[in-house]
């Protein structure tokens, strides 16, 4: 007779890869697969928007030993944006970390979005995530991640776990932009250091890869100055990155939304984002 | 007379690889040579940040001075220069430039704001510079096909340091001192701090210094991309918007 399996080595998995692919004036998604937890809808738009995927974990969160491989593909002049269906729940793990590998691909003269809803590491969360982009010069990437620690809404804090966030991007094969957030042992009271977080428990991060990137820090710096959280954002080397530390996620959100319609134009948020 | 020629004749002996005899006198001398006020990187002009920090109330006296500097080095990007400066001395000392030309590639990508690629890139050009002027043409020859706008400054003191000789652990305490006393001396002018006061600051960054060599000396070999990270969001952040502080005695 079958022993009971424990509740611990019960782990969810899912992949998906996708492309969009320009055919005259329309993006379509192109073939590819997704399993396990991960699916992909693609709500219907108005005429003329924004092509918008959704991409929902089935699973309903995230919690240790968990893995998940998602690549997205942007073929010439695609123009998409891509955001998941809610906030990304990562529970207390026993031990190993739940594992979050991202590929993205950018290709010439293409318009892509990463632009993901919230992660909240609850106390005890252990978190390993990579996002992984090629751009090819000349098109356009813009990114946002936004972390909260500990289920700010609810007061709590992230008084243990673990969070290695890695952010690789390249340009034209170049390693152009490499950071990796840290956070162990009690992240709570790294965020406590004035340096780290002054007692932030959400941050955030808006990168924007495009040739005329240095054109929107001006626009956005007018934006930041009204923000609710405590902001700033630089560009260099075709490059604009704007962070954000709030003490909650709400005021985080607050700030992000003008900023991300300052480097965004016309194109409103995608739907799921009001939800 | 006689002494120039001595000089002349134990550099071009030092600059033929990483098996050059390398005495603890000119081991030291050239540590106190490249971390001197008077070796010209202009490192005086450069706050990392600690000028944003004032202004904005976080340095109000010593303590906290010392608590920000603290946290650059345990949690900040004093662990990513470090990172950098043993796969940079190991790279030289092993004349693999493949590993070179990727670490240098990583030190201008992990400049996460202009003003922190500016810091690490204009000491970085200046270093070779006058390393070029004193040493001889080749002195850096292995990062010759980096350009100065992406040459960052750990890489090339490493680089040197391993051409000359110098053991790492010595190297690295070396760098990293001269870039905490950096800090110390802006803080100085910024708090503002008494000399003695910032001496007892330096002083006491000295075990967090220690911590921070060994754990890098400790690095496996392997891809530093995997190895760099930090946790100093409000610094980070500080550092983009020293760039719009209305008053400004520093460049970073």
């Amino acid at each position: 007779m079958l022993a009971p399996t424990p509740i611990a080595a019960i782990r969810s998995a899912g992949n998906l890869s996708l492309g969009f692919a320009r055919a005259g004036e329309v993006t379509r998604l192109t073939a590819g697969y997704q399993s396990g937890c991960l699916r992909a809808r693609l709500p219907r738009v108005d005429p003329g928007e924004r092509v918008e995927l959704v991409v929902i974990n089935t699973g309903g969160g995230l919690t240790g030993g968990d893995v998940i491989d998602q690549t997205v593909r942007w073929g010439q002049g695609a123009v998409a944006t891509v955001t998941t269906q809610a906030a990304e729940k990562v529970y207390r793990a026993i031990d190993a970390p739940a594992l979050v590998r991202t590929t993205i691909a950018v290709g010439p003269g293409a318009d892509a979005e990463w632009l993901p809803q919230e992660t909240i590491l609850f106390d005890g969360a252990r978190l390993d995530r990579t996002l992984a982009v090629d751009v090819v010069g000349g098109a356009r990437f813009l990114a946002v991640e936004t972390l909260l620690f500990g289920r700010t809404a609810r007061g709590e804090a992230m008084a243990r776990g673990a969070l290695v966030d890695r952010w690789r991007i390249r340009r034209d094969g170049r390693l152009i932009h490499a950071d990796s957030l840290c956070l162990e042992g009690c992240p709570q009271a790294m965020l406590a250091l004035p340096a780290v977080g002054g007692g932030a428990a959400a941050a955030a991060t808006i990168l924007l890869v495009a040739p005329d990137a240095a054109a929107g820090l001006s626009p956005l710096r007018a934006v930041l100055a009204d923000a609710a959280s405590r902001s700033a954002a630089s560009s260099w080397n075709g490059l604009l990155v704007a962070r954000f530390v709030a003490p909650d996620g709400e005021t985080l959100r607050r700030a992000l939304l003008p900023a991300l319609a300052c480097l965004r134009g016309a194109s409103r948020l995608p739907r799921v984002w009001s939800c | 007379m006689r002494m120039a020629t001595t000089i002349t004749t134990m550099t071009d002996a030092a600059l033929d690889g990483p098996d050059a005899p390398a005495d603890a006198q000119r081991t030291l001398l050239d540590l106190l040579t490249w971390t001197s006020p008077g070796w010209p990187i202009g490192a005086f002009a450069f706050s990392g940040g600690l000028e944003w920090a004032c202004e904005a109330g976080y340095l109000p006296d010593a303590d906290h001075a010392l608590e920000w500097i603290e946290t650059l080095l345990a949690h900040g990007p004093g662990w990513n220069d470090a990172v950098l400066f043993v796969h940079a001395h190991r790279a030289a000392a092993a004349r693999d430039d493949a590993a070179m030309a990727a670490v240098a590639e990583l030190a201008q990508a992990c400049a996460t704001s202009a003003e922190r690629r500016l810091e690490t890139t204009a000491q970085g050009a200046a270093f070779r510079r006058i390393a070029r002027s004193t040493f001889g043409a080749h002195a850096l020859a292995p990062l010759d096909a980096v350009g100065d706008a992406e040459l960052g400054y750990p890489v090339v003191f490493a680089c040197l340091s391993a051409r000359r000789g110098v053991p790492i652990e010595l190297a690295l305490s070396a760098f990293v001192h001269g870039a905490v006393a950096n800090l110390v001396s802006a803080a100085q002018r910024l708090v503002p701090l008494g000399q003695t006061e910032a001496q007892r600051i330096l002083h006491a960054l000295r075990p967090g210094l220690a911590r921070l060599v060994a754990r890098a000396f400790a690095l496996p070999d392997g891809d530093p991309l995997d190895q760099i990270g930090g946790a100093t969001l409000v610094a980070d952040l500080g550092t983009m918007a020293h760039e719009t502080q209305y008053t400004r005695l520093f460049r970073t």
